[in-house]
């Protein structure tokens, strides 16, 4: 069986996202949680690069891997010490989480594999910004600019949720 | 696009306007007159309301992203009369000192949760629909950690905001899925081609379903149910569980019946199984509570199961029962929340074994809940017998005999717990009953809505066939 090279690259990109994965969530130290999280990010920009999508690799480089990952370190260390591990999970736990994650692996991966994709013939180019640009602000069939406007809500009330939560009470 | 398409929009835009009012007056009211945001708060969402009631256009914005018509118009009229009810009974809740100082971030949360759930029903694709669910979750618990000093509630904060992500993150991967068979994000184009021709589609189609019945806590996903309702503050546990609650259901209801009208037979296979479960479990566990918070929270599990009885007809008939259950639940819900949200905060009393002998000390607040309890468990004369005697007919009329006669049995055994309280406050003796207070202006006005509710929807048939006469139109 031979590869292509980007066959070989999906396969490391998708190598990493899945090893990388794991180690976060099993890993007992928080801030190296949050660091193997930043490898998955940036792996899947990886992806999204071989697609071609260089505007979605950007942005997953700038926004997630540069900014949210600096948050989330930020927010840990300014709560928690670095230094603390959490407790081991007890046997049992990791058993029964185990089999469940084996088992929802199978049964979707049985479903995903067995389904016939129809081949995409289309030729791969690079997405205009102009077009992404006109798309988001655009109204009519295949515009985006409703949910860019409701997702200016959802950010509002979310900060005035930060503040209900952070604002000092009289007792503490 | 023109200014008359964007009135097609009003109920949206008219509550961004109320809670970007609420904000600006937050920054010009003093500290001492923070009180005063309360009462403008309610009157702009009660002219909020009767706006809601005036005729509209209806139709479809931005290339079918936004649909209403008068069926929408109605749900989110419904949401309304409920979150109305909601923020009266919550005025003596918000005026506690320890409460005082976040009382506009209370309602500007509120608010923005209704114009997620507004967008969520409205949407014509399933981005809006996500983007609608998540304005109308994280809010949500924000407000379940509002009481932050208290350890319940930020547990309650923490438990909601933590079962939400996983499940939208199983609601996205199954809206991933059929966006990979499909090719398409808006209804219509899913609806056309979406047939259950592989497993893939399946499992697209349980994974949403999982998802949405985290929302509604359906067994068995309702396990942060219970706790969420007993550590937030009372009055976003009655929001939780009548609006979020009817908001998801409605949306349900709208998208099991257009985008998978063609699978039919698969997801009622799915709402039959979900409902046993639902309405059974419920029920055990709700005779086992002593917290009232927590035997409301079960009962409230054990409801969402009879209501999945009217999903089950895809038809007009089932929409109506469950706008129709809905509304009728929303009142009685309300009133049997509102009277332990005022006997909590009187006597700081919780458990059923409290109310014992309640009636001699507070005769009113006994038989509103005695009502409210009746009307839950489906007992004749008050409204809530109809409400469930048409889902029942709904599911008789596909045919499901079997399912209305399990769900008959639930609702006797549901007869039976609600009665133990009832007995508790009309027969059981006690030395030291709860003693008798007066109830304020607002939590009185809040509890006679529910009560009027409760008895007009019951009697006064043009209420359902209002209902009725707008679910005819249903395509």
């Amino acid at each position: 069986m031979e590869f292509t090279g980007t066959q070989l690259m999906f396969i490391i990109f998708s190598a990493i996202i899945v090893i990388f994965s794991i180690l976060t969530v099993t890993s007992r130290r928080i801030l190296r949680a949050a660091i193997y999280l930043l490898f998955v990010l940036i792996s899947t920009a990886g992806i999204y690069f071989m697609l071609n999508y260089q505007f979605l690799a950007a942005v997953q480089l700038g926004l997630y891997a540069g900014g949210i990952i600096v948050l989330i370190i930020f927010s840990i260390l300014l709560t928690s010490h670095i230094s603390q591990k959490f407790e081991k999970v007890e046997w049992k736990k990791s058993v029964f989480s185990a089999i469940a994650v084996i088992a929802g692996i199978i049964v979707t991966l049985t479903a995903v594999l067995n389904y016939q994709f129809e081949a995409n013939n289309a030729i791969t180019q690079e997405v205009d910004m102009n077009l992404i640009g006109t798309k988001l602000l655009s109204y009519d069939r295949g515009g985006y600019v409703l949910p860019f406007e409701v997702i200016s809500i959802l950010l509002l009330a979310s900060m005035i949720g930060a503040i209900v939560i952070a604002k000092k009470g009289k007792k503490v | 696009m023109t200014f008359q398409d964007f009135l097609i929009m009003r109920h949206e835009i008219v509550l961004v306007a109320i809670a970007m009012i609420v904000l600006i007056a937050e920054i010009f009211v003093s500290e001492k007159n923070r009180k005063s945001i309360i009462p403008i708060a309610i009157t702009l969402f009660f002219i909020n309301v009767l706006f809601g009631f005036c005729p509209a256009h209806t139709g479809q914005l931005f290339g079918g992203m936004y649909k209403t018509g008068d069926l929408q118009i109605l749900m989110k009229n419904v949401l309304n009369i409920g979150v109305l009810i909601i923020f009266i009974q919550a005025v003596k809740w918000l005026k506690e000192p320890d409460n005082m100082d976040k009382v506009s971030e209370y309602f500007i949360l509120i608010i923005s949760t209704v114009i997620g759930m507004n967008f969520m029903i409205s949407a014509g694709d399933f981005l809006m629909f996500y983007i609608g669910l998540e304005l109308a979750t994280i809010p949500i618990a924000a407000l379940a950690a509002y009481e932050r000093y208290k350890n319940r509630s930020a547990e309650a904060g923490i438990k909601l905001i933590l079962s939400a992500a996983l499940s939208s993150g199983v609601l996205l991967y199954g809206i991933s899925m059929i966006y990979g068979m499909t090719g398409s994000i808006y209804f219509d184009e899913v609806g056309a081609v979406f047939t259950a021709s592989s497993s893939l589609h399946v499992l697209g189609l349980i994974f949403f379903f999982a998802g949405m019945a985290f929302k509604i806590s359906l067994v068995p996903f309702h396990l942060w149910t219970a706790d969420v309702y007993e550590g937030a503050p009372v009055s976003i546990t009655m929001f939780l569980s009548v609006i979020s609650k009817g908001a998801a259901v409605f949306v349900l209801f709208i998208i099991l019946t257009t985008v998978f009208k063609a699978v039919m037979p698969m997801w009622q296979d799915l709402v039959v199984v979900i409902s046993i479960l639902t309405m059974t479990i419920g029920n055990l566990f709700a005779i086992r509570q002593q917290n009232l918070k927590r035997f409301l929270a079960f009962s409230s599990i054990a409801q969402a199961g009879f209501i999945l009885l009217g999903i089950l007809d895809g038809t007009s008939l089932g929409m109506t029962s469950v706008i129709y259950f809905v509304l009728i639940y929303i009142f009685s819900n309300l009133a049997a929340f509102g009277v332990v949200t005022i006997v909590a905060q009187m006597s700081g009393k919780e458990n059923i074994n409290d109310y014992n002998g309640m009636y001699h000390t507070n005769p009113k607040l006994s038989l509103t809940m005695m009502l409210a309890f009746f009307s839950l468990a489906g007992i004749p004369p008050v409204a809530g017998f109809f409400g469930k005697f048409f889902l029942f007919t709904a599911a008789a009329h596909q045919g499901y005999y079997m399912l209305v006669l399990i769900a008959v049995l639930n609702a006797t055994i549901s007869l039976y717990y609600y009665l133990i309280v009832v007995k508790a406050m009309f027969i059981n003796k006690n030395e030291t009953p709860i003693a008798y207070f007066k109830s304020d202006f607002s939590t009185k006005l809040g509890l006679l809505i529910c009560v009027i509710g409760i008895f007009v929807i019951g009697f006064a048939s043009p209420v359902y066939e209002y209902i009725n006469q707008i679910c005819l139109t249903l395509p």
